[in-house]
């Protein structure tokens, strides 16, 4: 059988990434289909490697920081795909691509130790579909953030000359954040639910729990504010996005060097 | 302000008002004793804010107040400071927070916003399904947890080969006598496999310290390089008695109470030989562990082994004259009479051949409660994934 380790992740890793830059440079060309094809190809490549890696770890790729940055350069363009076939922006598969390789080019450089074992508590069917649906809505989260940056720069972007509007992203921006929220709901549920299982309660305000609800309270405001009218860019809303996007990778790394999470932390594995 | 219509502003004035409020609740009442609200209080509680909420949403006609209340610019402020407020206490880490009137009181209006928008929702269309899952699920799972926490027991229990114990003991090493008994037939750990590691001798610490290396010794794994040192084993016993000979330590097989793992190891570096069939070991409560020297700065050592699976099998009594078998472990507890039966721990000084095992019970009458809106929730959450990209359509 074939044995797929972190030594393998180079080659894959660089197969994936030419894909998805192909993709990108035909969708700038408008030439959806191989931007698409191209895209699914390179995406499809980099889950070989994960589901690889999963097999000989024997146990999901889910515990370190390395492993988590993997699942977050998968996603990138998985949801850059999703927003590319549905609103057709063009730059979008750039985007998701460049941030992709900054993740890829960290594990690459800076890997973790990438350790075979799992504690007990961690071994329960809820832990895979919890981080991974946490990592999609990450990744969601992230295009929508972009996004907004791109509107709140305004006319400082130029694409071809022509200054990029701002205003015409409200209502993308918008669903990608519900669709975010819509996962983030569900991941901390899972997360609930797990904690039940594993450490006799739902909900033990934790910190890595506390941050997790402060972020949802925060999306939670951004879907609540009204629509701006049309054309106008609602500039208030997007710093809350961002600010939540801060606030997220808080709850995603920065509480492993929060000191009040060193006191014994549940959540917090990676760092030892 | 405070002109009609409402904004941002008032609802801001709300919150702001809230935490004066709370702040001079603190100052006079003090923090707030959630054992107060045991049951049945806290039934009672709960019946008096739903029915608030729903004589509220039957009254909106007539009060402005209620139908600001279950508007966006009452939402928006409430969960801004709410959020601001949880962080601080994601920083701070401090548990008094949970007992801090102006806490409690921004998740209190929440709460009963929530409640209102709920009420006001209950329509049948997809949309406002997705609102009403969402809103009623948050009322529920808030209202439930909150003041079901009161009612929550977790105890630990002890319990030990062939003798039935019904004692446990709370968080303040209060002892709790139960209407069931658990006795230990048999507990057993399943370990990864035993690993080696080049330390420093002065530090103790793994190195390279900034990503500590191992050499997994699993069925096909023998030899590999740490620091640059090459390690080969020779044997491995997984379960191992030391016999001192007359200048050297030796490991034998031994499959008995007690029994260590040790490694024979050959360590050479750069082509020198550094070591020549020494063993290493982890040690035991019977057996010292056993290092290597390789020079005066580093040691080859055998770390404890960790656990992958811990489960004990037990027999559960019952007051009511049930005889249960049940093997719990992490992750999978037992259900028995309302109790969930958690593997916590056991006697980590005797590691895999630990004759104690340490439970947790836990009973928590309103987790039907809990997850009744937590199911909502879930629901809700699908149905807004699925109609995300409808809104866009409506608006325009
Ligand atoms: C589970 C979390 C929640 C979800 C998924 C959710 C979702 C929604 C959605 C989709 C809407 C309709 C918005 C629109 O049509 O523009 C809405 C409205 C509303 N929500 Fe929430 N919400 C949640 C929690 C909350 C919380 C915690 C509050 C209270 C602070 C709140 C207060 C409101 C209010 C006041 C409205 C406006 C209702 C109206 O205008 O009729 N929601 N919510």
């Amino acid at each position: 059988m074939i044995h797929i380790s972190w030594d393998n992740f180079l080659a894959f890793a660089l197969i994936s990434v030419a894909l998805w830059a192909l993709g990108a440079y035909c969708a700038w060309r408008d030439s959806r289909k191989a931007a698409l094809t191209s895209t699914i190809a390179g995406i499809a490549v980099f889950m070989a490697f994960i589901v690889g890696l999963w097999i000989s770890l024997e146990r999901p790729p889910l515990r370190t920081m390395g492993e988590t940055r993997l699942w977050y350069a998968f996603f990138l363009p998985v949801a850059g795909l999703a927003v590319y076939s549905r609103w057709r922006y063009k730059w979008i598969l750039s985007f998701s691509t460049l941030m992709s390789i900054v993740f890829i080019c960290v594990n690459i450089f800076k890997p973790d130790i990438h350790n075979k074992t799992l504690m007990p508590a961690l071994q329960s069917p809820w832990f895979a579909p919890h981080v991974i649906v946490y990592m999609f809505c990450y990744a969601i989260m992230g295009a929508a953030t972009l996004m907004a940056i791109a509107a709140l720069l305004g006319d400082k972007i130029k694409i071809k000359g022509k200054s990029f509007d701002g205003s015409l992203i409200q209502h993308p921006v918008n669903n990608l954040v519900n669709i975010g929220l819509a996962f983030m709901t569900l991941g901390m549920l899972m997360g609930a639910l797990w904690a039940k299982e594993a450490w006799g309660h739902y909900w033990a305000w934790d910190p890595k729990e506390t941050w997790a609800a402060a972020t949802w309270l925060l999306y939670l405001a951004y879907i609540h504010i009204g629509n701006a009218p049309q054309g106008t860019i609602p500039r208030k809303k997007y710093y809350l996005l961002i600010v939540a996007f801060l606030c997220l990778q808080m709850c995603w790394w920065g509480i492993n060097y929060l000191p009040s999470a060193q006191a014994g932390s549940v959540h917090t594995y990676s760092i030892s | 302000m405070w002109n009609k219509p409402w904004t941002y502003r008032e609802g801001t004035a709300i919150v702001a008002g809230l935490l004066v409020v709370g702040a001079m609740l603190q100052l006079t009442v003090g923090p707030i004793d959630w054992n107060l609200m045991a049951w049945p209080v806290n039934i009672i509680v709960a019946m008096v804010l739903t029915g608030a909420v729903v004589t509220g949403n039957v009254m909106r006609k007539r009060s402005y107040m209620l139908r600001f209340a279950s508007s966006r610019h009452a939402a928006v402020p409430v969960l801004i400071v709410t959020a601001v407020a949880t962080a601080i206490y994601g920083v701070t880490n401090m548990r008094e927070t949970l007992s801090c009137w102006p806490f409690v009181l921004l998740y209190l209006w929440m709460d009963i916003i929530v409640g209102l928008v709920t009420c006001k929702h209950l329509k049948p269309s997809l949309r406002n399904m997705c609102i009403t899952a969402s809103h009623a699920g948050l009322f529920i799972a808030l209202t439930a947890a909150t003041l079901g926490s009161a009612d929550m027991q977790r105890l630990k229990m002890q319990v030990n080969s062939d003798q039935p114990e019904w004692r446990a003991t709370d968080d303040n090493d209060k002892v709790h006598e139960l209407d069931l008994a658990i006795s230990l037939n048999h507990f057993t750990i399943d370990e990864y496999p035993p690993k080696l590691v080049v330390i420093d001798n002065e530090t103790g610490k793994t190195l390279p310290t900034d990503k500590p290396q191992s050499l997994v010794l699993e069925d096909s794994v023998t030899e590999g390089d740490i620091m640059g040192y090459h390690i080969k084993t020779k044997r491995l016993h997984d379960y191992a008695a030391q016999v001192a000979t007359k200048d050297t330590i030796n490991y034998v097989a031994w499959g008995y109470n007690g029994a260590t793992t040790a490694a024979l190891v050959d360590v050479t570096k750069g082509g020198k030989t550094l070591a020549s069939g020494e063993w290493v070991s982890n040690g035991s409560f019977m057996f010292p562990y056993k290092g290597l020297r390789l020079n005066d700065k580093h040691s080859l050592v055998m770390p404890e082994r960790e656990p992958k699976r811990y489960a004990s099998d037990v027999t559960i009594y019952t007051k009511s004259g049930l005889k249960e078998n049940a093997v719990i472990e992490v992750n999978k507890p037992y259900n028995i009479e309302g109790w969930k039966v958690y593997q916590l721990s056991y006697d980590e000084t005797m590691g895999r051949w630990s004759k104690t095992s340490v439970l947790e019970l836990v009973k928590d009458p309103w987790l039907p409660c809990v997850y009744t809106g937590i199911g909502l929730l879930i629901i809700g959450a699908i149905l807004m994934f699925l109609t995300a990209g409808r809104k866009e359509e409506d608006n325009k």
